[in-house]
């Protein structure tokens, strides 16, 4: 099989989580936010969590934005460079998007520019809207996706 | 003074969960058990829900396998409805419940299984796992991922997301397959046959130099179980059930999904979350049976499609009557691969996918629906009693993994009779019991495992609680 594929994007988000658990689902309503934005060259997926076959299309992209709520960060949103790890999570809970950088490193042949935009959870019961803390938050994360995309 | 060895947790499968082995006084194994150690209480939280919320909640029971529980859900809902859903929709949920076997064996194969088989029990734990299988074979590595992307975008293109697709309702589906749909997965057929020729090559490879693990993981006797159709062709989502002994012979055919409590009964054990069916003329425990892939193709005559009947043929051979033998799981999820592409390959030349007529409305016609799919690990029931006004008053939820348990106890101990040894715990051994229960890639309600560093906490227990030793890794 050819895996020298052109480059298809310019910008990937990734925003996963789970929408039923109150503020983990942060991270697929801030790419479903993105995506009806239609901004030119942003490609945005949805998913629960993160799994192998997500690492083919990372591989096609120039640059990835990871989306996820953050229960052991700071008590702020995050903008963090990654940069490829073998780490111990693959299709876990606290999956870790390093790996899918290894991975489309290691499989694919190739790796792009990876940040990773954390937004701090409070409450993960079962629910499908936001606490006000995470409520505040999206805005600003979702302005800071908009605002790196308008400068890539 | 008995000893209890403990595996907490089990990694490299989907979900949470430990076992106990319990050595004796001579240092041999008296029994193991296998532990559930997470709680979901679906069947509770969803009383007072209307029926027809039901297939989006009941998938999000788990991230690997949706698919699974809002087609038997859909399934429930049209029982109560008393509807015979349009023929379209019946092969539209079809179509989605092959991507949805394929994503999650290539998934359990490659990513979860054959880093044991591949890479050698006795390899480093920090490699034993894809990123070790990528070093070793990126060409397998690669099909593998991709071939799960294949499962996956047929899920994705008929549900419009690949987890929790909110498509499948009560009566039907919400949408047909589009013509850049069709496309789309005709386009991949190519790749994903070539990619399982691959898989079975190396699997031949496989049980050339694993017969011992063919004859210690899990082989023994047991009954079999699952969903066929009349002419005894193989099923994934229609047909009725069927339950075999080890010995081929049919002992009960053609039972209706409405009436498995007559045949299926739930024994509760004190130390799991996970219920443990058996089959009810026998009793508990003797009743054991099996569900899944090697269920599936030990109850049916044949697959229905050229290649995986000529794949079935060879698997049968391994057996006397029934292939008992919990390693061949593997063997069978590759035929049921290869099945999926085929059938699916049919669909893509079948016009009604893309009809308009996929919806059959009623109200509430029945005050108990029972909906039974299978999902790729194994027979799935969702057991809806209703009232008048559709508002759900008791559920049952019978999973694959559930009715496995009884059978991953055997298994672990059957391994650990035969490689643990007194107060030695080498890590290939615990590895191996791991195996035994990957063989039936359970599905423990998450998905969560870890690649590599395997987080293992070994401790050896005497009868009075103290801990007499301890090994710890991770």
């Amino acid at each position: 099989m050819n895996c020298e594929k052109a480059v298809e994007t310019e910008i990937l988000v990734i925003g996963y989580g789970n929408t039923l658990r109150g503020d983990d689902g942060v991270g697929p309503r801030v790419a479903e936010a993105v995506g009806k934005l239609r901004l030119p060259g942003v490609r945005t997926l949805i998913c629960a969590l993160l799994t192998p076959e997500l690492a083919d299309p990372i591989s096609r992209t120039k640059k990835v934005i990871f989306v996820d709520a953050a229960v052991d960060a700071s008590k702020e949103v995050q903008w963090r460079e990654l940069e490829p790890h073998e780490t111990s999570q693959l299709m876990a809970h606290a999956a870790d998007p390093r790996t899918m950088l290894a991975l489309a490193r290691d499989v694919f042949g190739r790796v792009p520019e990876a940040w990773w935009l954390t937004i701090p959870a409070v409450d993960l019961g079962f629910r499908e809207d936001f606490s006000p803390a995470v409520q505040r938050d999206f805005a600003a994360a979702l302005k800071k996706v908009q605002a790196f995309c308008a400068e890539a | 003074m008995s000893k209890r060895i403990l595996i907490d947790p089990v990694t490299r499968i989907e979900g949470h969960a430990k076992i106990s082995i319990f050595m004796d006084d001579a240092g041999n194994v008296s029994d193991a058990e296998f532990h559930v150690v997470e709680f979901r209480g679906f069947e509770k939280f969803c009383e007072g829900r209307p029926y027809t919320e039901m297939p989006g909640i009941t998938q999000r029971i788990c991230g690997i396998c949706p698919v699974s529980h809002t087609l038997a859900s859909a399934k429930a809902g049209d029982a109560l409805m008393a509807v015979n859903i349009p023929p379209a929709a019946d092969k539209l949920r079809r179509l989605m419940n092959l991507g949805q076997i394929i994503q999650s064996h290539a998934l359990s194969f490659f990513h979860l299984s054959a880093p044991d088989f591949l890479l050698g029990w006795d390899s480093p734990p920090a490699q034993r796992n894809v990123f070790g299988l990528i070093a070793s074979n990126k060409d397998l590595a690669r099909a593998g991922i991709r071939l799960r992307q294949f499962g996956q975008e047929i899920i994705e293109i008929l549900g419009d997301k690949k987890i929790h697709p909110a498509w499948a309702v009560p009566g039907g589906v919400r949408s047909a397959l589009s013509e850049e749909g069709r496309a789309k997965i005709r386009a991949w057929l190519p790749e994903a046959y070539a990619t399982t020729k691959v898989a079975f090559d190396l699997w031949q490879r496989t049980m050339e130099t694993h017969q011992p693990e063919i004859q210690i993981y899990g082989n023994f006797p047991s009954l079999f179980m699952g969903l066929v159709a009349e002419d005894g062709t193989w099923e994934h989502h229609g047909g009725k059930l069927r339950f075999t002994d080890s010995s081929g012979s049919i002992i009960a055919d053609q039972i209706d999904a409405l009436n498995y409590l007559d045949y299926i009964g739930e024994s509760v054990q004190g130390n799991s979350y996970l219920k443990s069916p058996y089959y009810k003329p026998l009793g508990f425990p003797a009743g054991i049976y099996r569900v899944g892939p090697l269920a599936r193709l030990n109850i049916c005559q044949q697959m229905g499609v050229p290649q995986a009947d000529a794949e079935l043929k060879k698997f049968k051979k391994l057996g006397h009557g029934a292939v008992t033998s919990s390693f061949l799981y593997h063997y069978a999820r590759l035929i049921e691969i290869l099945a999926g592409i085929e059938y699916v390959e049919r669909y893509m030349d079948d016009p009604e996918l893309s009809s308009d007529y996929l919806r059959a409305d009623a109200g509430i016609n029945n005050l108990r629906g029972v909906g039974v799919s299978e999902a790729p690990r194994g027979t799935l029931f969702h057991d809806y009693t209703v009232d008048r006004n559709g508002l759900l008053q008791k559920v049952n939820l019978i999973v694959a993994t559930g009715q496995n348990n009884l059978a991953m106890n055997q298994t672990v101990a059957q391994i650990a009779r035969h490689y643990v040894r007194g107060n030695t715990i080498p890590e290939p051994m615990l590895n191996r019991v791991e195996h035994g229960i990957r063989c039936y890639d359970p599905c423990l309600s998450c998905s969560t495992h870890a690649v590599g560093q395997m987080p293992l906490r070994v401790q050896l227990i005497a009868p009075d609680g103290s801990v007499l030793n301890e090994v710890a890794r991770g």
